[in-house]
């Protein structure tokens, strides 16, 4: 990984002296130890970055060395975050070795994103620099990068200011030097990438499938362990290859179904599968996307994609983001579709329209052991939790406020859920009927009800689901009540603020129509999953996984059509439309081969 | 067919009550024409000295085996209409036992539970038929609080339904949502009973009553529904009050903008919006209550900062602990807009940012750097 270092010799001519500076990105260490790479943020501060996720015991150190190219003494920075500032202690702290030096200076103790000085080290060219993080806490301790300087200016903190740095000194080119061309590329390995992937390659399209997790399916991943819900429609064959079972959410029966949907996808010889490649840029000309760029969350390695037809299916619509899509966000006013429902009004439906979405999740579990287990004072997360105290989190655990934004904001979102967690989690064990009760999982990754929604030829409202509007093209079928989720702090400030409840609107059978599942400007855009083209409370019945999990077999075989005829997504809806559902249908068994016959 | 059986049985020995309303039904309150104390269990106020009396609607709730039961409507001495209430029998079946339940439900006149009465000959029991005691009986009052109950959406079977255990996990496996909602929120012992008894309340009766409260209402029934502290009436007449019954009514709207349900104050201020440009002057009570709303309310009145006064940007300098990471940053941007920033704000943005305390002072930081 050394090679992966990046060295920059900066000539100072005004002062005749020759500065190095190195920058370690924390991500790229040769052993990340017990740290884990998250990389859920990248577009807010910066990079992924190492977190200390030890649900408070201190985690292995990470490691790597670094071979310097000048001996001397050496100022380090660390970019790092406080991430609960207050009247108490940083519960993120950690500390860095260098050589055999463990600097005396606590990190993780600055508010909001930026370098932390941490001292300096003497530094000999002659033998590679061993580099540690000690985490002290086990409390999401995080380290982005850490930066060595022969000088002591320290780098821009200002994500935009460090985004230039970052190029600079690293030198990196503007494009990526690989470019990879595919038929279909499909950005996102949630239940809809999955799913779109699949029935493009059964299709015969080479098809890159592009995730920025080591692990396929997103909120039903093993990392984040909801059970996917709705009905199967016209791809049960394709969507068991992916599902889960029901077990509760949160449990660790998702590893099973994990090693199933793995299995299932890297069984396609045409799907290239790009595990820990977080997109990170496309670009559109003439209202088409032309590529997709991608970064290896540990390495930086990038590389392009092309294809003539892409699925946006990374959940926040980045993809269409990117390339100028038409897209919506928050809630839509009671007119604007006429979506009311009189038995709750302005929860439901506002008369105004604003930025309240859907939360996010963060689930987690305890279990009980045969001996008593300790947990530690957690101060910094009282102010959350309050007198709020439980040993498991189920779907109720949702954080959404209108001053957050579910994509900008999700770190904060995500913070907040730990806090809550640990809070509520630190109260139970104070009853001794949990003293034997350990933390035994808590995700950091958000799981998302809602954020970008992609606009398409059709837009899907709760009116559709209420009416069972049918479409010549409904190609999703759904019975699932239309759920719309709220905060019950809303209705009473003494609640929790990271609990919801939901709102249960039982409609009858519903269609969503082809139409919802291609952007309307950007021409060669599909869209599969919670990013579909819906209002608010039309994405209360279909954001769930089977029925996104729909959403991409039906956009996979669309984008197999639109290969055939050299033809955009929206011709198959104006030109192609009865060959379209022909194929959905023939699809639904597995063709019994040749030989069999 | 146990239970049609005991259920015919029962019915006829009510039969003729039933036929002619609940007075005549319910045995402990056939005096009850006059209310001149609060339900025993109950969720709006009861002012000292109120007597209300009893007046018939066409509205009723048929109930198995009993048939149909009236629900009245209780006036004050004015005729003003304030609470429907209906004695109620109904029977309740548990695994082929069915027993009735005796009980006395009110709802507000926008049909939703206002509370209830217990009946003293005929308690309510639990499935192995010991008497609900009175912690099960303010159990039964905040299950029926709860208009969202899980009770709504789940057929009675599903209720009983344990989940399956864990295939990793075995028995640690982690207890599904729904089993943990239901046992947290009925008695326990008293499944079928609670679930009776909020699909009664919340049944369809709830449109109907509120349907019969709408064909009645006026001004006057607004603006004491506005003054009520029930929360969903204030919305009601906050959704209901025309642009000059706010202005007449301005007071109290800017009352419940500080006390109110974070509901309740997102409404008024997202239907006052265009208030803060046009009559700056009048919404300063909204500006001085800053500090004690809500965030989501706070942050929608951070949208009107540009017509805020200059007093009032800056005294919220002084109050920047309060403000999330976006809402501060919300501030800063205004500040930023302006030609001058005061030395006063100056002082108070560097007293903030020195604080080691303070989550978000590093943005103070940054702005007073890139604005020095």
């Amino acid at each position: 990984m050394k090679n992966l270092l990046t060295v920059l010799i900066l000539f100072i001519a005004s002062l005749n002296a020759v500065a190095q500076d190195i920058l370690l990105e924390a991500e790229s260490f040769d052993n990340p130890g017990g740290w884990v790479v998250d990389p859920q943020f990248v577009e807010q501060m910066g990079s992924p970055y190492l977190n200390a996720h030890g649900m408070g015991k201190p985690v292995k150190n990470a490691s790597t060395s670094v071979e310097f190219k000048k001996s001397g003494t050496y100022h380090i920075w660390v970019r790092t975050m406080n991430w609960v500032p207050g009247e108490w202690e940083a519960p993120g702290r950690f500390q860095l070795k260098v050589g055999e030096t463990v600097l005396d200076t606590v990190l993780g103790t600055r508010s909001g994103w930026g370098w932390q000085y941490a001292g300096e080290a003497k530094i000999n060219k002659k033998q590679a620099t061993h580099i540690e993080l000690q985490d002290l806490t086990g409390f999401n301790g995080r380290c982005d990068a850490i930066y060595f300087s022969t000088k002591k200016d320290a780098p821009p903190s200002s994500t935009k200011k460090l985004a230039a740095w970052r190029q600079e000194i690293t030198a990196q080119p503007n494009a990526p030097e690989e470019v990879k061309t595919y038929d279909l590329v499909v950005v996102g390995g949630g239940l809809a990438g999955c799913a779109a992937a699949i029935a493009g390659a059964e299709q015969g399209l080479k098809v890159a499938l592009i995730h920025d997790r080591p692990v396929l399916g997103g909120n039903a991943s093993e990392e984040i362990r909801v059970h996917t819900l709705g009905i199967y429609g016209n791809f049960e064959r394709i969507l068991k290859k992916i599902d889960t079972e029901h077990y509760p959410n949160g449990s660790a029966d998702a590893k099973l179904d994990q090693e199933k949907r793995d299995k299932n996808v890297k069984s396609y010889d045409n799907i290239d599968l790009f595990l820990n490649w977080r997109a990170y840029d496309a670009l559109s000309e003439e209202n088409s996307v032309k590529y997709v760029d991608a970064r290896q969350t540990f390495t930086g390695e990038r590389k392009r994609f092309t294809a003539p037809y892409f699925v946006d299916s990374t959940g926040d619509g980045w993809i269409g983001f990117w390339a100028g899509a038409e897209f919506s966000y928050g809630r839509e006013s009671v007119d604007t579709y006429g979506e009311h429902w009189e038995e709750h009004g302005e929860l439901w439906s506002p008369k105004e329209a604003d930025n309240a979405v859907m939360g996010s999740s963060v689930l987690w579990g305890s279990k009980d052991t045969d001996s008593p287990q300790s947990f530690p004072e957690v101060p910094w997360a009282m102010p959350v939790s309050k007198d709020y105290s439980e040993v498991n989190g189920e779907w109720q655990w949702e954080f959404s406020r209108n001053d957050l934004s579910q994509i900008d904001d999700a770190e904060e979102i995500r913070d907040h859920m730990l806090r809550a967690i640990y809070g509520s989690f630190s109260s139970a064990k104070k009853d001794e009927v949990n003293e034997n009760r350990k933390l035994e999982w808590v995700s950091y990754l958000v799981g998302k009800r809602e954020s970008r929604r992609l606009v398409g030829d059709h837009i899907f409202t709760f009116n559709n689901a209420k009416e069972g509007t049918e479409f010549p093209d409904g190609v999703v079928i759904e019975t699932r009540a239309v759920d719309v989720h709220y905060q019950t702090v809303l209705e009473d400030e003494n609640n929790p603020d990271f609990i919801s409840e939901a709102l249960f609107y039982r409609a009858p059978q519903y269609y969503i129509p082809y139409r919802s599942l291609y952007s309307k400007n950007i021409k060669n855009l599909f869209m599969a999953g919670r990013n579909f083209s819906c209002s608010h409370a039309g994405l209360g019945g279909p954001r769930v996984m089977l029925t996104t999990g729909q959403m991409g077999a039906a956009v996979g075989y669309a984008a197999s059509l639109c290969k055939k005829y050299e033809v955009m997504p929206r011709e198959i809806y104006t030109g192609y439309l009865e060959e379209y559902l022909n194929l959905i249908e023939d699809q639904k068994y597995e063709k019994i081969p040749t030989s069999k016959k | 067919m146990r239970r049609i059986a005991l259920g015919f049985l029962l019915f006829v020995t009510h039969f003729c009550d039933a036929q002619f309303g609940s007075p005549i039904a319910f045995s402990d309150s056939q005096e009850k024409t006059v209310l001149e104390a609060s339900p025993e269990f109950f969720i709006l106020d009861w002012k000292p000295n109120t007597s209300l009396h009893i007046s018939e609607t066409p509205l009723e709730i048929i109930t198995d085996s009993v048939g149909a039961q009236k629900v009245n409507l209780f006036r004050d001495n004015t005729e003003a209409p304030i609470l429907y209430s209906s004695n109620i029998i109904t029977p309740v079946c548990a695994d082929g036992d069915c027993k009735f339940m005796h009980i006395t439900l009110y709802w507000t006149l926008l049909g939703d539970y206002a509370g209830f009465d217990r009946s003293v000959k005929e308690p309510l029991t639990k499935h192995d038929h010991d008497e609900f005691l009175f912690s099960d009986y303010w159990k039964l009052h905040d299950l029926l609080k709860d208009d969202n109950s899980i009770l709504k959406r789940r057929a009675i079977d599903e209720l009983v339904t344990k989940p399956k255990p864990s295939k990793i996990e075995g028995v640690d496996a982690l207890s599904g949502a729904t089993v943990k909602e239901v046992k947290e929120s009925v008695v326990s012992g008293a499944l079928y009973s609670c679930y009776v008894a909020w699909h009664l309340v919340h049944g369809k009766i709830k449109e109907q009553i509120k349907a019969h409260t709408v064909q009645q209402q006026d001004e006057a029934m607004l603006v004491q529904m506005l003054n009520n502290d029930h929360t969903n009436y204030q919305m009601y007449a906050l959704e209901n009050l025309d642009q000059n019954q706010y202005k007449v009514n301005f007071s109290r709207v800017s009352e419940l903008f500080k006390s109110g349900i974070p509901l309740v104050r997102s409404f008024i201020i997202k239907n006052l919006a265009s208030s803060f440009s046009q009559s700056p002057t009048t919404m300063q009570p909204f500006w001085d209550a800053l500090p004690y709303i809500d965030i989501n309310t706070r942050s929608l009145l951070l949208q009107h900062i540009d017509f805020a006064s200059d007093a009032t940007v800056t005294h919220i300098s002084t109050q920047l602990s309060v403000l999330t990471k976006n809402q501060l940053l919300k501030y800063l941007e205004h500040l930023a807009s302006k030609k001058v920033i005061s030395t006063e704000v100056l002082k108070n943005l560097e007293h903030f940012s020195a604080s080691n305390k303070e989550k978000n002072a590093y943005l103070v930081t940054e702005f007073l750097e890139d604005n020095s």
